[in-house]
């Protein structure tokens, strides 16, 4: 809310610079965002949190440098003089909806001269920013600005029958407001109605029919309070936000109706002439019923952690305007002002104590209670990745989680429910959760060989969303895309798995995702039955000049899969005996077949197997190949002899033969 | 005959005094040990000797053989290591930059993540996470911000079907831990959130934030600035001044925003501090009663706070980043400076 230095001086007796207040007004929590000069005065710019609309008045402003400064408050007295004409005889209200308007007031002023406000109001409004438009419009405008409460003025002579009924829009009605828009109406709106038609939405905005002109001469001044949650609603069903809507959602002081109709009556007649219509119409459904707390002395120092004295308490309430009941020494009775309808609890009074007693004079207290804290599982994995990729040269991207629906965004190697759509996206560029992290990894590749960028080694730990039942499941994922062949990052994650302590026994199986990999060149990779991830080489469709390879790996099954408690294994105390071997075999014979078979074979003394290399060639019949390997041999209990490693190779030689037909290979 | 043997020997010393390259050197090798060398010469001469000469004169033709053995190689040796750097044309420069090998990098958000991280798990906290896709109980209600308020529009929202949305804080964990756990509790909940905000330099639709709660017997206000300002101190630097603001969330009473003085002008004034000489970081307050109410804790008997803040936010102003869709684009040449 902007106000003017000059106009809040008028109310506040203090002695300190522009600059000076609004720092002290941020202190107790007004921020005072800008402080700019206008003319021979200043326009504040504060920012009023949603929990106080009573600074939505620059008397409610005053009233917290009275606070701050401890300078005395000077709320102008109001004196005007009415005609004999008592209202009643000139307008009829019906408040049809006492709930949505819990006070509705009008007063009259008749024989008015419409015309431009006098200087001071015209200053002031321009000041923080409002256009004069006439003495009518800028009054209303003026004592909204003073006091936080909204007025609307209706030409007297233009509502029908003299009637005002304060309803629900019917179906099918229409208003035409003062900024020109004609708006459809909904059956759940407040409007302010004359016996035929609507004349304003209930504290959003007037009408145009009935609005203030020049020819104006009889004008009805309403000064009403409406329900925060209705205003809210139609302001955002319309799309219209008033200064007006804006005050009523956050809350009007009901006690203040009357002093802001009078305030305005006393400037039209001062300035606009007329007559004033005798006393006042005033609906309302019961009283304000004034609220009573307790702050109890011992709870403000256990929230706060500081000892504050009953009697500074007791000033810095008292300068807010509650009203102090009591006089013991451990609690304070206190009465709520109507304007504080966001104090309701004690809770709320420390807050108000801590505000003005400063929050940078409480204690920064430098120990605390000691409490063990160990890294979870999650991270303990979440760290060993990441380090991991680190030191082989990946480096981590982050990306959006909320994606388009192109046909490469809609890949999901997880699951066939569908994706999740955003119901009110911003664009279409961001409308859909992802169900995969390999599209955006792609992109970020793109987006880098455009600038300069040719070859990259990237990785994003992200979650990915597939549809459930309510809540989606989030799965965390691990995707890598870098510049490789297959083997090279198969090897990448073989050796991810060994670092997270998980056995090497995942099977690789083939599968098809032609959006994101080149046929026969991808695999699932699966461990006791559960898929871990996927990985392959990148399609060409993508348009890639280098070779790359990407994964996505199930971050959740990792860190159940993963173990890290080491237990020592002797080293052997005598030495391996190695050897090579090159088997001819069917050339649809695979490794993993070559290394079932082995260990089938059951040769006590082999210890690993290691595959080097696969030939096609001459010295290969057609249709077959050659595959090299060694094998590692060794007892923990003695120096092997060739006669040993001889046999137990035979038996390796044998099952192959038997089970594969695989022939040793002569050099 | 033993004539012969000393003048070869004189000669060779003669010789010697004049080598100084290796390839003299090996000439000298080849005249004196060659095939067709001196000592192969005096070899040849053997059979011609009287048979009882024949091994005595072997014997020292030999021994000879052994001592220009040891001489010419040693000239070899001599000259072989002294005429290494002579021979070869280019001179070795150690200032050539080192072969470096290419290490990566954690993404500046994740960095960031990790060092509050690590000075909150010094403090005892635990980290804790929480789904992203959420109800609007614990986006809103539990957290104390009823529907129609209007402070729902300072947390404007992304929907997804009836009541789930996706969290536009991480205050979300809070309500989740909570539900869960009895005090005391001290966690810590990155994450990230989502706000229907047009993208530009300051803004972005998604981004990440640090959640923090702690909540025991007798904690207070003081305490709340105690913890922050171990943080404020670790991770911007022990010169850096804390300044605590009141303000307004629902979930927190008293609320407060925290500024720390502004590093890049000093607190002279610049446009990142808006030429206040602060700079807001995050936003605190001790829990509201009524989050307790929601998860069942005797609100008289325990007391909390809770603490939030942008991880974009507090990363762009340790480095001086002005523009936050950087951190999305994900340019190696803006990775690889972090």
């Amino acid at each position: 809310m902007k106000i003017s230095y000059n106009w809040l001086k008028e109310y506040v007796y203090f002695y300190l610079s522009p600059e000076e207040v609004a720092d002290r007004l941020t202190k107790v929590g007004l921020v005072v965002a800008d402080v700019k000069p206008v003319e021979d005065d200043f326009c504040l710019d504060i920012e009023v949190t949603s929990n106080r609309p009573d600074c939505l008045g620059i008397i409610g402003i005053a009233r917290e440098v009275a606070a701050a400064v401890g300078g005395s408050l000077r709320i102008p007295e109001i004196h005007f003089v009415t005609a004999s004409d008592e209202i009643s005889t000139f307008i009829n209200i019906t408040l049809e909806e006492p709930i949505l308007c819990p006070r509705y007031t009008a007063r009259i002023i008749r024989h008015v001269t419409v015309e431009s406000s006098p200087e001071f109001i015209q200053k002031r409004l321009k000041c923080i920013g409002l256009r004069p438009v006439n003495n009518i419009v800028d009054i209303t405008n003026y004592v909204m600005m003073q006091t936080g409460q909204p007025l609307h003025v209706f030409d007297l002579d233009k509502l029908t029958e003299q009637k005002i009924i304060v309803r629900k829009a019917r179906s099918g009605e229409e208003i035409v407001t003062i900024n020109g828009a004609r708006r459809a109406l909904f059956h759940d709106m407040l409007v302010i109605a004359d016996s035929r038609r609507p004349v304003a939405i209930a504290g959003v905005m007037g009408g145009k029919e009935t609005e203030v002109s020049e020819s104006t001469r009889n004008i009805l001044l309403e000064c009403a309070q409406f329900e925060p949650r209705q205003v809210r609603r139609t302001s955002r069903a319309l799309g219209i936000a008033s200064d007006s809507s804006y005050r009523f959602e956050r809350g009007t002081d009901p006690e203040g109706i009357d002093r802001a109709s009078q305030g305005a009556v006393q400037l039209f007649k001062d300035h606009a002439g007329g007559e004033i219509a005798g006393g006042a119409i005033d609906i309302r459904t019961g009283r304000h019923e004034t609220k009573k707390i307790t702050l109890r002395m011992e709870r403000l120092h256990k929230v706060l952690g500081v000892e504050i004295k009953r009697d500074v308490a007791v000033d810095i309430l008292t300068k807010l305007q509650f009203t102090v009941l009591n006089d013991v020494d451990n609690f304070i009775d206190l009465e709520v002002p109507s304007f504080r309808g966001d104090v309701y609890r004690e809770i709320d009074l420390i807050e108000e104590v801590a505000r003005i007693y400063g929050y940078n004079n409480i204690p920064t207290k430098t120990s605390i209670s000691i409490r063990g804290s160990a890294r979870s599982k999650y991270e303990i994995v979440e760290d060993t990745i990441r380090r991991f990729l680190t030191g082989l040269g990946f480096y981590e991207v982050k990306t959006f989680s909320i994606v388009d629906t192109s046909p490469l965004q809609s890949v999901n190697l997880w699951s066939d429910k569908g994706s999740i759509d955003i119901a009110n996206p911003l664009r279409q560029e961001e409308s859909r959760l992802r169900t995969s992290l390999l599209p955006s990894l792609i992109t970020t590749k793109r987006y880098n060989m455009d600038h300069g960028t040719e070859r990259v080694k990237i990785y994003e730990i992200a979650r990915i969303y597939l549809a459930g039942n309510t809540l989606p499941e989030e799965k965390a994922c691990l995707a890598i895309v870098a510049d490789t062949d297959f083997l090279t990052l198969k090897g990448i994650v073989e050796s991810l798995f060994q670092n997270l302590g998980m056995p090497l026994k995942q099977e690789w199986t083939g599968f098809n995702e032609s959006k994101l990999f080149l046929d026969e060149r991808s695999a699932s990779i699966q461990m006791d039955n559960t898929v871990l991830g996927y990985l392959g080489e990148v399609t060409g469709e993508l348009g890639f000049k280098t070779q790359s390879c990407l994964a996505e790996i199930d971050l959740d099954i990792l860190i159940e899969k993963s173990l890290f408690a080491k237990k020592y294994q002797k080293i052997p105390p005598y030495p391996p005996v190695f050897r090579d071997l090159a088997i001819i075999v069917n050339e649809e014979v695979t490794w993993s077949s070559v290394e079932k078979c082995v260990a089938e074979a059951k040769a006590a003394l082999l210890k690993e197997m290691h595959f080097f290399d696969v030939y096609y060639g001459k010295q290969v019949p057609a249709g077959k190949k050659s595959i090299a390997f060694n094998l590692c041999f060794q007892a923990q209990d003695r120096t092997l002899t060739n006669e040993e490693v001889d046999s137990s190779q035979k038996i390796i030689l044998d099952t192959l033969y038997k089970i594969l037909g695989a022939e040793l290979r002569k050099a | 005959m033993l004539d012969k043997l000393e003048r070869i020997k004189g000669n060779l010393q003669e010789e010697t005094k004049a080598i100084n390259t290796l390839k003299g050197a090996e000439q000298l090798r080849t005249k004196y040990l060659g095939r067709k060398g001196s000592i192969n010469d005096l070899m040849k001469l053997i059979p011609t000797l009287p048979v009882e000469k024949r091994a005595a004169y072997g014997q020292q033709i030999n021994s000879l053989k052994i001592e220009i053995t040891d001489i010419i190689e040693g000239l070899i040796k001599k000259f072989s290591s002294k005429t290494i750097p002579k021979n070869k044309t280019e001179i070795f420069d150690i200032t050539l930059p080192g072969k470096r090998p290419s290490i990566g990098k954690s993404h500046p958000l994740t960095q960031t993540i990790d060092d509050i991280k690590e000075v909150f798990a010094r403090l005892g906290f635990d980290v804790a996470y929480g789904p992203e896709v959420e109800s609007e109980y614990y986006n809103f209600e539990a957290l104390n911000i009823p529907p129609d308020h209007p402070s729902r529009t300072d947390f404007d929202t992304f929907y997804i079907k009836g009541d789930i949305l996706l969290r536009s804080q991480t205050s979300t964990v809070q309500i989740r831990i909570m539900e869960k756990q009895e005090p005391p509790i001290r966690i810590i909940a990155p994450g990230r959130v989502y706000r229907p905000d047009t993208v530009d330099a300051r803004h972005s639709f998604m981004f990440h934030q640090v959640e923090g709660l702690l909540v025991d017997e007798g904690v207070s206000f003081a305490d709340l600035k105690g913890v922050l300002n171990q943080f404020i101190k670790t991770y911007f630097g022990q010169d850096i001044k804390m300044r605590f603001r009141p303000s307004f969330f629902p979930f927190t009473e008293p609320s407060a925003e925290v500024d720390i003085s502004c590093s890049l002008c000093r607190s002279k004034g610049c446009n990142v501090c808006s030429y206040s000489g602060w700079v807001e970081i995050l936003g605190a307050g001790m829990v509201d009663p009524n989050v307790f109410k929601a998860v069942h804790y005797d609100a008289e008997k325990y007391t909390g706070f809770a603490f939030g803040m942008g991880v974009e936010r507090i990363t762009m102003l340790k480095h001086g980043i002005g523009d936050i869709r950087l951190f999305y684009e994900n340019d190696m040449r803006f990775l690889s400076q972090f």
